[in-house]
């Protein structure tokens, strides 16, 4: 059984139809490379995934069980973390009080354990993400760079058990060494269990870590072919061609 | 010791004075503070200097500082909290003066302060909530939404009232307890430090402050993540409306009275004070103790002022000066990325 399923998915916002009868599967401890040019329908996908649309028709299973999202906090709450391009972080707070945002380590009166929140935080910056150059988690989000950011955002969906990320553009704003760490990454959460979908234009990227590739065009699915089956080229031509 | 090492250890001290700063700097309210203490330091030097002239460290000045901070500080809070949440409140000052003469009118009529008083605060939170109603239902600009409360209770002071003063005349142990004086001190600036202590709990240690940072530093990440950013920018206007009613609670009872134009005025002073505090006009930044020192600043520079016999119109220059100075340093920070 897969762990995440599209069924026949359809949006139209007014006259405009964004998806038409999408399906695919994230399968356990899978990456897969969702692709397509601008207007392919790949943002209005994650939008549906996060719970941010809701779907005209067809519907999302997790683990086979159908889910119908409200919002965003219910597709975190079935185990699907997104991670924006810009990611939903806020730079004036620290980052163990992003990590726990929304999810805060409290006493009965609601007060904040800090310390505790602050070693869980550099515990799962150091172990689970490895990011570097981070000497405390009092540090200012506002004061990362772009790839100590998106690590911050993975620490944060790794110590909730999320089980499938979302990654939209997570290389687009990231140096070569940023993107290198990052895709390590998603290697590296894949064996510990956590399953991705990379939605990207850069087909380099997808091809080093993903498993399988879905290729979106005009709100279609063209092609859903596994790693083994597809050299670089072939999927960049039909990115291009279709 | 050679004179390496010598050199040495002076620019080791050197870098290490040099950090230090840049750590108080970088501390929220470090600058402010920073400014705050040079300025007491001056001016405790000079009353010591000229104790006759500049009679900054008499028993008179302290109790004319400690009467007059509490109104201002009380609105600053309110207003401070909502700031950073993002929004902004005009009418506090207008609110201020309405919640006010409602409760000297209750108790001009028979009603026991401790009754009366409680209604003016409810008062205030209810006109707090409704502000934020209408600016979060419609999505409009607060700064709108506000300066149309600034001028609809303002003009429902004249209505209820008149343009004449309203005396207030509480029972003896209310006086006591908010215009009386505890241990040598003011009973009023114990009422506003005790509350900066409340509320820099509430907004620094508390899971509420974690959300009205985030709500006013990223609303849409803050919703993303699950927070009610609504909820949050409607308490923090609740919490902005039941300031001005305490700060009028304050007010009166030193005063003994109200009179319908005394709040005109007030809800900029208490923005400027935030601003000079380092809150972030973009809501996200800021601190209870930059807003705290931000009164104090005001106040502590019109005192020397006055101390000085400097004619009155020199005071709203330094202020707007102070402001200024002020908001151009903080938008420094915002471009660093700013502090929490």
């Amino acid at each position: 059984m897969s762990l995440l399923a599209l069924h026949n998915i359809s949006k139209t916002f007014g006259p405009l139809k964004a998806l038409s009868d999408l399906s695919f599967e994230v399968g356990h401890s899978e990456v897969v490379g969702l692709l397509g040019d601008n207007g392919a329908g790949k943002s209005t996908t994650v939008n549906m995934l996060s719970g941010i649309h809701q779907p005209s028709s067809g519907y999302i299973s997790v683990d086979g069980q159908r889910q119908d999202f409200t919002c965003r906090r219910d597709s975190a709450e079935a185990g699907i973390e997104t991670i924006y391009q810009n990611t939903a972080l806020v730079d004036s707070l620290s980052i163990s009080r992003n990590i726990f945002l929304g999810r805060e380590i409290t006493n009965r009166f609601g007060m904040l354990d800090l310390r505790q929140m602050r070693d869980i935080s550099m515990h799962v910056l150091e172990s689970a993400v490895h990011i570097s150059g981070i000497a405390s988690p009092d540090k200012l989000v506002g004061d990362l760079s772009g790839g100590q950011k998106q690590a911050v955002a993975i620490a944060r969906a790794v110590f909730f058990k999320r089980r499938v990320l979302l990654l939209d553009e997570p290389t687009s704003a990231l140096s070569v060494r940023e993107t290198d760490a990052l895709l390590g990454q998603v290697l590296k959460l894949k064996q510990e269990g956590v399953s991705s979908v990379l939605v990207t234009h850069n087909l380099y990227h997808a091809y080093q870590v993903c498993d399988r590739f879905v290729i979106m065009s005009h709100g279609t699915k063209v092609l859903d072919v596994a790693k083994a089956d597809a050299t670089i080229e072939e999927l960049t031509q039909h990115v291009i061609l279709t | 010791m050679n004179v390496t090492d010598l050199t040495h250890t002076n620019a080791a001290s050197q870098r290490s004075a040099g950090e230090r700063l840049h750590q108080l700097l970088s501390m929220p309210a470090g600058a402010i503070l920073l400014v705050f203490i040079v300025v007491q330091l001056a001016c405790i030097i000079a009353g010591l200097l000229f104790a006759d002239d500049f009679r900054y460290l008499s028993p008179q000045n302290m109790g004319i500082m400690m009467r007059s901070v509490p109104v201002l500080g009380c609105l600053s809070l309110g207003v401070g909290i909502l700031m950073i949440a993002g929004e902004f409140d005009l009418s506090i000052g207008s609110v201020y003066t309405f919640t006010a003469v409602i409760m000297a009118m209750l108790v001009g009529h028979g009603v026991d302060a401790f009754i009366a008083a409680p209604a003016g605060l409810l008062i205030g939170a209810a006109i707090g909530l409704v502000n934020g109603a209408l600016t979060l239902r419609f999505n409009l600009p607060s700064f709108i939404v506000t300066l149309g409360g600034l001028l609809f209770w303002r003009g429902a002071v004249l209505l209820i009232n008149g343009a004449v003063q309203v005396r207030f005349d509480p029972n003896p142990v209310f006086d006591a307890m908010f215009g009386g004086t505890w241990l040598g001190l003011n009973a009023a600036f114990l009422w506003f430090t005790g509350l900066c202590i409340v509320f820099h709990l509430l907004l620094h240690r508390h899971r509420f402050g974690n959300h009205v940072f985030a709500t006013g530093g990223n609303r849409s990440a803050a919703t993303a993540i699950g927070v009610n950013t609504a909820r949050i920018k409607l308490i923090a206007f609740a919490i902005a409306g039941t300031m001005a009613a305490f700060a009028g609670i304050l007010a009166t009872t030193r005063v003994g009275s109200v009179q319908p134009g005394q709040g005109a005025g007030l809800e900029l002073q208490a923005i400027a004070a935030c601003v000079i505090g380092g809150l972030s006009l973009r809501g996200g930044r800021g601190s209870i103790l930059g807003v705290f020192l931000g009164v104090m600043l005001i106040f502590t520079i019109t005192d020397v002022l006055l101390l000085l016999r400097a004619p009155g119109f020199y005071l709203d220059m330094f202020i707007a000066t102070l402001i200024v100075a002020a908001s151009v340093f903080n938008h420094g920070l915002d471009r660093r990325g700013g502090a929490l």
